[in-house]
């Protein structure tokens, strides 16, 4: 936040004699504003002599700080633009689509979560090309432990097109793979970085009305995160914990600002990524001590070993993640029969428990 | 003062009855009901995600905004406003709304059914459907219009909104004719870990307050404090349990009751370390002192299997503050919380 120098250009009530004043009480910069007692500083300022300037500049910046926050809203505001911008994106999975009732909800953080083989790279892919190619949408894939495939697309996408014409099949799996986008990243500050790049992207879009973006994914967050918790600082888990309400930002916010302004376009956004579970030694194990609630990174991937045998698998980055995805569905891979299976660990309308099963073809 | 001002008496006792009983809606929402609570209390909801937190201040949200009678039928709510401050980011409006609408259309079938046993000899059947037809959408849009909602993506906005609520919610007071009776906060852990490695704008001035997790509580502490004088109302706040419950997840638990089935002492010992670990806490010890109630919530090990063949779980209560030695067992539903015996 700005500190109160550079404010005065602008505000002219905010002078020397004011910022001085404010120096007096430890005060530099709107930031400090905030944790500082604005009665007693009032009560202050009564007893100066030219109170009525200082006053009129402590009012001054409390209505600054009242344009910081996000704007007010009541039921009936929330609701319609819930019902107005909040569709669901259907992913093509037929089981995950009759769960989800419909598929995954705009504005909504989904986390796929499950051990190495069950699908979550195959629901990503198959829900970017349904989203490309039946909602003429952009796509973006951060892609972190270089799984997508764009053979594997292709062959999505060409279920989509059922003419025996080859040229059509090509000019219309050309246009869908040029709105896919596939951008790799491989350390949590270059995704930082995707991100805050996309937010000013997105900011400038919603203001000339043109947003396409309608789905983003991460493939998989937890390889970025992982390697950033432990030690003693609380440095790594305030990464993850600002990465997730970026996410969660980017998923909501550009559907509040549509409803402010007049709607440009319909213009949607839906962060959807996927985790990895991680074999955890039973016992004694895991009541380890403060700050490491996580499993550290060495843990090697033994999820197959230790299921047979009643071993627990457990979704990695610890109990402070949960506080992030809106959604969270567990899935799991039949061998025999090779179909997959998905469940609700949470989800904020639907109880939690509900099960459903599906295949991917191709 | 002289002594017999002293002495002169404040209010009389039908004066003080009258104050109290305005002061104390009793609140019998289910988790929260063996505690009388009253506006002026700061009640933490404590527990893992998802431990139906979110679910619980929603159900008291719509019995805050629910209209005590509406066209003759008694709904038995509150007709007071609600100011949701959101800092998980993660609040479903819908999730409000379809439980409204259930609990309206509940409420009134039910208040229907009775006035029909009075008057026999109506076709019953044909009647239930036509209350469920003519959904009574004013009263639906008046109650969702008492909500009141902000969310916040970072402790500045929260404070910001914070400092500038008192006016806020003296402008929607006025417009709504009625006062906020509940402030919720969901949760208060969300910035935890934010805050904790923050670091401030070097300035350069030692005087000068920086901002940490230790100032931002503070500061919480003092508006809330602030706005309560001004404005009494109930505080409701969940906290999430960041460091885990110490113990297994209620999965493993299960697993491990089968594994060591034979082996009882070991079950023991685990379940001890469990009550041991079961709350850790980790906010400032300034907000620790500012909450007068504090409720704990766990998935429980067992699970209810109904006729569509899938588990819904079973969430456990236990109140901490005041400390009382039995646990309530609850499940959620579509149409809300509802108790198991």
């Amino acid at each position: 936040m700005a500190p109160l120098k550079s404010l005065q250009r602008e505000f002219p009530i905010i002078d020397c004699n004011f910022q001085q004043f404010c120096a007096s009480h430890g005060i530099y910069s709107v930031e400090d504003f905030l944790v500082h007692d604005l009665y007693s500083l009032v009560a202050s300022a009564e007893q100066q002599s030219s109170s009525e300037e200082l006053r009129e500049g402590i009012s001054q910046v409390i209505s600054i700080i009242g344009s910081q926050h996000q704007p007010w809203s009541n039921g009936v505001e929330l609701l319609g633009d819930a019902q107005k911008n909040k569709h669901v994106l259907p992913t093509g999975c037929e089981g995950i689509d009759m769960l989800l009732q419909g598929g995954l909800r705009v504005g909504h953080v989904t986390e796929l979560v499950g051990p190495s083989p069950s699908g979550k790279t195959q629901v990503c892919l198959q829900a970017a090309s349904n989203v490309a190619v039946k909602f003429m949408g952009v796509v973006m894939f951060l892609d972190t432990c270089n799984s997508f495939s764009p053979r594997r697309m292709a062959c999505f996408i060409n279920q989509h097109f059922n003419t025996p014409v080859e040229e059509v099949t090509q000019k219309g799996l050309k246009r869908v793979m040029s709105s896919i986008l596939c951008q790799s990243v491989f350390d949590i500050f270059s995704l930082l970085d995707v991100l805050r790049q996309l937010e000013l992207k997105l900011q400038f879009q919603v203001n000339t009305g043109d947003c396409k973006l309608r789905l983003l994914i991460i493939d998989s967050i937890s390889s970025l995160i992982t390697p950033i918790l432990g030690g003693n600082g609380a440095h790594g888990h305030s990464l993850m914990i600002f990465t997730g309400f970026l996410l969660k930002k980017l998923a909501h916010e550009y559907n509040i600002s549509v409803l402010d302004a007049p709607p440009p376009s319909a213009e949607d956004f839906l962060v959807f990524f996927r985790k990895r579970l991680r074999a955890l030694a039973p016992a004694p194990a895991t009541l380890l001590p403060f700050g490491s609630d996580h499993h550290p990174t060495t843990a090697p991937v033994t999820n197959h070993m230790v299921c047979g045998e009643g071993g627990i698998l457990k979704p990695a980055l610890g109990e402070s993640w949960k506080s992030i995805p809106h959604v969270r569905l567990l899935l799991s891979h039949d061998r025999r029969s090779n179909s997959y299976n998905i469940s609700i660990l949470k989800h904020p309308v639907m109880v939690s428990g509900r099960a459903a099963s599906f295949t991917v073809y191709g | 003062m002289s002594i017999k001002e002293w002495i002169n008496t404040n209010e009389s006792a039908k004066e003080m009855l009258e104050r109290v009983l305005t002061e104390r809606p009793f609140l019998l929402l289910p988790p929260l009901h063996r505690v009388p609570l009253r506006v002026g209390n700061v009640v933490e909801i404590v527990g893992p995600s998802p431990s139906a937190k979110t679910e619980i201040l929603i159900q008291a949200a719509i019995s805050c905004v629910l209209p005590k009678q509406w066209n003759g039928v008694h709904y038995g709510g509150l007709e007071r406003l609600v100011m949701y401050i959101d800092l998980d980011c993660r609040f479903d409006i819908l999730r409000l709304s379809q439980s409204l609408k259930l609990r309206i259309m509940e409420t009134k079938r039910s208040s229907d059914q009775i006035d029909w046993s009075r008057e026999e000899g109506l076709c019953k059947y044909k009647e239930t459907k036509e209350t469920i037809a003519d959904f009574d959408e004013d009263l639906f849009l008046a109650c969702m219009r008492r909500f009141l909602y902000v969310c916040c993506y970072n402790s500045f906005e929260f404070l910001s909104t914070l400092k500038t609520l008192h006016y806020q919610l003296q402008k929607e007071s006025e417009a709504h004719g009625v006062a906020v009776h509940f402030l919720m906060i969901d949760s208060i852990s969300a910035f935890y870990w934010i805050d904790r490695a923050s670091t401030p704008l070097p300035l350069g001035f030692d005087k000068r307050k920086s901002l940490s997790l230790q100032t931002v509580a503070e500061t919480v502490v003092q508006e809330i404090r602030k706005l309560l004088q001004m404005q009494p109302m109930l505080v409701l706040v969940t906290k999430a349990t960041l460091f885990g419950d110490g113990s297994l997840t209620s999965n493993a638990k299960r697993t491990f009751r089968k594994w060591h089935s034979q082996d009882t002492s070991y079950l023991r010992t685990l379940q001890l370390d469990d009550q041991k670990y079961l709350h850790r806490e980790y906010m400032p010890s300034v907000w620790q002192l500012f909450i007068t109630h504090r409720i704990l919530l766990r998935v429980s090990d067992e699970e209810c299997a109904n006729a569509e063949s899938r588990s819904t779980p079973i969430y456990v209560s236990e109140w901490l503050l005041p400390s009382l030695s039995f646990v309530d067992k609850f499940m959620v539903k579509d149409a809300g919380i509802s108790m198991v015996t």
